[in-house]
């Protein structure tokens, strides 16, 4: 572990751990990380190297009656501490090398990658004629928006210029071209603007026939789908053969009921039939009188 | 992309569209199928047209054949799109200077569906012109030309 000192990316799950110190009875820090990058097993060196820790170790095995051999496994002297030291300087430089190679590796794809999608621009651009430029992209449309990016591109005859991440608002600037079908000239009829009777509220051109037959057979239909869905439901539910154009009197409710009577419930209803057939007879009257005006 | 969505071919046919369509935000795309920016539009309003489909029934019309409609709503850039709700043209106000229809293609299909999405709340409350939720600047801008109206 001295003499291999090891530097990694900082992990924040794992690289935070602490070790309990028995002599100094607190806890330390595992492993030094600074930034992003971590020194395994640092912190515990770096722990064991101090002044403080001797001293509290001494201490315990003092108080604890402790094999003194043991102690010097749990001290790092200084010396050892240095050796630790170069080789993390030397572990650090080879990090960053690696570092380095890595960003160069990824450098070298994205130019690659460039260099493919400038081909296919350049392939794009020559067999090209007229201005329409628009078409041809379109016909060529690779991911997404670029559209623009090419028509930019083509445009202000940039060569090796990375122009991969365009602002979205230019797909709108290389497509203003919407195509004009001409003027609608429309005299004496009117259009939308001037409130002009809207083409699907005239009736003019529809046969006056077919506008009859559309009428009842409709509702016709609508009908037949109510009764459909009654199909469905099952025969011997309640009411199911309910006559709905019987013919229904006054007394098939109990509405007879007097609230501040006294005496038995026949004379009530004895006396809303009396009432009603009371009524009856002034509606009958009242009915007869212009029938015999009328006559 | 403009094989997925239905067509309407004559007169008779957008009328019947209009009239019939209930309850659900009728949009009618007016404009012509080999077009670029119809093209792009096409294919916005098919990749939304299911998920609108209880709020929206969509189809397109070619200008050529139904000259009436291209007249009366004085269409002269394409595409142009009408929306309708219950038989009653919807205007919408999206910074543009024409409010009766939507010039150009959408930039995101979110900008369709929300669009789509006021339209149905305003006339499920009785408006007949809504404020459109799209950003003006994703707005295709175009010259309104006034001929002697």
């Amino acid at each position: 572990m001295i003499k291999n000192a090891v530097v990694v990316k900082y992990e924040a799950g794992e690289h935070d751990q602490l070790f309990w110190c028995l002599c100094c009875k607190r806890e330390v820090k595992r492993h030094l990380s600074h930034g992003s990058l971590t020194v395994l097993h640092g912190g515990l060196l770096q722990h064991m190297a101090s002044l403080e820790h001797k001293k509290e170790a001494n201490k315990f095995w003092w108080e604890n009656k402790a094999e003194a051999k043991l102690k010097q496994q749990f001290l790092i002297s200084p010396e050892d501490y240095e050796r630790f030291k170069s080789s993390l300087v030397k572990a650090l430089d080879a990090y960053e090398e690696k570092e380095d190679e890595v960003i160069k590796e990824m450098a070298s794809h994205i130019r690659e990658v460039e260099q493919s999608r400038q081909e296919m621009v350049h392939a794009v651009l020559e067999p090209q004629t007229g201005t329409e430029f628009c078409d041809e992209s379109s016909a060529f449309s690779t991911p997404g928006g670029h559209k623009s990016d090419i028509t930019i591109i083509t445009e202000e005859q940039l060569g090796p210029s990375v122009i991969q991440i365009t602002p979205d608002l230019d797909w709108m600037e290389g497509n203003h071209a919407l195509t004009f079908i001409g003027h609608q000239e429309s005299e004496g009829k009117g259009n939308v603007h001037t409130g002009a009777k809207p083409p699907w509220l005239l009736q003019d051109e529809e046969e006056f026939g077919s506008k009859q037959q559309i009428g009842p057979s409709y509702e016709e239909f609508l009908k037949e789908k109510e009764k459909q869905k009654l199909k469905k439901l099952p025969a011997d539910r309640v009411g199911a053969n309910f006559d709905h154009t019987s013919q229904t009197g006054e007394g098939w409710l109990p509405s007879f009921g007097r609230v501040w009577n006294h005496g038995r419930r026949w004379q009530s209803r004895h006396q809303f039939k009396a009432e009603s057939s009371q009524e009856r007879d002034s509606q009958r009257k009242t009915r007869k009188r212009p029938k015999s005006e009328l006559q | 992309m403009s094989f997925l969505l239905p067509k309407l071919t004559s007169k008779k046919e957008v009328d019947q569209a209009i009239k019939s369509v209930a309850e659900k935000v009728l949009v009618l795309r007016f404009g012509k199928d080999d077009d670029p920016v119809c093209l792009q539009l096409d294919d916005i309003l098919a990749k939304t047209s299911h998920d609108l489909s209880k709020m929206a029934a969509i189809y397109l019309v070619d200008v050529n054949k139904v000259p009436v409609y291209t007249q009366y709503f004085d269409i002269s850039y394409i595409p142009s799109t009408v929306f309708f709700f219950n038989g009653q043209h919807m205007k919408v106000d999206y910074g543009s200077p024409d409010h009766t229809k939507f010039v150009g293609s959408f930039k995101t299909k979110q900008d369709f569906i929300d669009l789509i999405e006021v339209i149905y709340r305003g006339a499920m409350r009785g408006k007949l012109i809504v404020q459109s939720p799209i950003d003006p600047k994703n707005v295709p801008k175009y010259d309104l030309l006034y001929q002697g109206i």
